[in-house]
């Protein structure tokens, strides 16, 4: 190794030290603070079954929140990145659009959530709205990426055939750009569905609201297996977007085969 | 040559001391002159990075020239003249790399060649009126795809590509066919029976096709004319009656020095 990545390595530790003496991080406590996890643990073991009930609508509410706004901005999403895309549309359009779906990304979707709560009121629908916005923000951006990438050869050649700018976006761009649509959905609503988890936090519906409360009210038990349903609900959709993802993506590129594992 | 004024003997492309630079400073065509009459079955053979290319997209507008003048139809060809843009549906154009669209079906890329004909609604419906769709069918039969109308073209053998992009530049009902290298890369066979898709397409529609190769051989098997590029010059354009080669561009050459030129842009 060259003494100089040596230097860098030990001037990024020297600043890790200082900035954690800066925000009290403390070994000390986290060692100290290790059997709390037992009583967690012990509460746990007591939930009363009938939670579970309760564990698995607010799971569902949550899931269903997720597929709402994740569908209702990828609506939004796809007119809009045609907009945004710099090889279709023009300079006046796409810069302040493109501004503007940025600033949508600014922000946690939580953030975008309290906002509607002030604006809706309390419940799922102010959650569903944020999830929205910041779903429009963020497949917005790579669907006109994927756009901007596409092959400029069939552009080329249809053009020269004489299609106007919306047959060429309908029969050549669409198409496409589209591949990659299908994988960016799945990953957008794994990830909303998380993002979703703790919206109700703010009151913004979902199993958030449950989680907090049972904190709040010093049920860690409760809140512990509560949020061990969110983590098998998050497992088993992303075990399922896997499947649809080798099913129906793997296949769906250009020419390439599914590879298949061998163990 | 005898004086002969029906529509076989119109031009249909002509060119006059055109040249062609992609960024005005290295000029890739330096005067090159020809005249494409109807009916013609026209081939342009040269050398890698000698312009054919660039020749064949002068002649439907994709590039303007420097200078010099260029027609299609007597008119220029400029895609940003209404009137013309008009006229380009009717110019059946197979680019080197085809310019299908990987991702959509068969059917789909050879209805692309009907758009122009199209409204805006019906086009963004895909609402193809049946006579359309039966003459997609139609040139995709002539091609020998009828079969495989709805698979996805990034599915299908370079050959069978090379079919579909011809099929969609026939769905064009054009008059003219530009084709730019579509048979090279295929072996021998392949080409032949590419080839003869093509001549079967020119008989029935009475097609002027012009198109670019790489195979001198291949180029005198089907074309009455061969026109051959050199360094963005036209060095030769040569035909072939019965065991003789005619020089057509000078008029003057033997034989001999004919050959002597045309082997050489064979590498
Ligand atoms: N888009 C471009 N920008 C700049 N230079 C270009 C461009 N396209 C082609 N050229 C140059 O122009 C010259 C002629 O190119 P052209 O594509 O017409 O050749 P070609 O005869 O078709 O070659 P090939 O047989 O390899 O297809 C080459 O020197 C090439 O490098
Ligand atoms: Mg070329």
């Amino acid at each position: 190794m060259n003494p100089k990545n040596n230097l860098l390595i030990g001037a990024i530790i020297a600043v890790v030290v200082v900035m954690s003496y800066d925000v009290g991080v403390d070994p000390i406590a986290f060692v100290d603070g290790l059997p709390n996890l037992g009583i967690v643990l012990k509460e746990m073991t007591e939930f009363e079954s009938e939670h579970w009930g309760i564990a698995f609508w607010a799971m569902l509410e949550t899931i269903e929140m997720a597929f709402i706004g994740t569908l209702a901005g990828v609506m939004i999403s796809l007119p809009l990145s045609i907009f945004a895309a710099r090889n279709i549309s023009s300079k006046y359009v796409y810069v302040p659009l493109r501004a503007l779906l940025a600033a949508t990304r600014t922000f946690p979707s939580i953030l975008w959530a309290i906002l509607f709560v002030i604006m809706v009121g309390l419940g799922p629908f102010a959650g569903i709205l944020a999830i929205t916005l910041y779903t429009i923000g963020f497949i917005s951006k790579l669907q006109y990426e994927s756009i901007e990438a596409i092959d400029y050869d069939p552009v080329e050649a249809t053009t020269a055939i004489g299609l106007s700018k919306i047959q060429l976006i309908r029969y050549v761009i669409i198409p496409e750009s589209a591949p990659h649509l299908l994988s960016q959905i799945l990953y957008m609503f794994d990830y909303n569905v998380r993002q979703t988890s703790i919206l109700g936090i703010v009151g913004a519906g979902g199993i958030g609201f449950y989680i907090i409360n049972y904190i709040k009210f010093f049920e860690y038990g409760k809140a512990a297996v509560f949020m061990l349903v969110v983590l098998i609900a998050v497992l088993a959709i992303d075990w399922i977007s896997v499947k649809i993802r080798d099913r129906y993506i793997m296949k769906a590129q250009h020419g390439q085969q599914v590879k298949v594992k061998t163990n | 040559m005898k004086k002969n004024t029906s529509i076989a003997t119109l031009s249909i492309i002509q060119m006059r001391d055109v040249s062609a630079s992609y960024d005005s400073q290295n000029f890739v065509l330096k005067n090159v002159s020809m005249n494409v009459k109807r009916g013609t079955n026209y081939a342009i053979v040269g050398a890698s990075g000698s312009g054919k290319t660039t020749l064949l997209k002068l002649m439907n507008g994709m590039m303007i020239p420097s200078s010099g003048v260029v027609l299609y139809n007597y008119q220029k060809p400029d895609l940003k003249n209404k009137e013309y843009k008009k006229s380009i549906a009717k110019i059946g154009y197979i680019s080197q790399t085809l310019g299908l669209v990987k991702n959509s079906s068969v059917l789909d890329n050879v209805l692309i060649g009907a758009l122009p004909r199209l409204n805006a609604v019906k086009s963004f419906l895909k609402m193809f009126p049946k006579d359309e769709i039966d003459t997609a069918h139609e040139v995709l039969n002539l091609v020998g795809l009828d079969t495989k109308s709805n698979r996805k073209v990034h599915m299908l053998s370079g050959g069978e590509k090379r079919r579909v992009a011809i099929a969609r530049a026939l769905m064009q009902k054009p008059d003219i066919l530009l084709a730019d290298e579509i048979v090279s890369e295929l072996d021998s066979v392949t080409a032949r029976e590419v080839m003869d898709v093509i001549k079967d397409a020119q008989r029935k529609f009475k097609l002027t096709a012009i198109m670019i190769h790489h195979d001198m051989n291949l180029a005198l098997e089907y074309a009455n004319r061969v026109a051959v590029i050199k360094d963005g010059d036209k060095v030769l354009e040569i035909g072939v009656d019965g065991e003789q080669i005619i020089d057509f561009q000078t008029g003057d050459l033997t034989q001999e020095e004919i050959m002597e030129m045309y082997n050489e842009p064979k590498k």
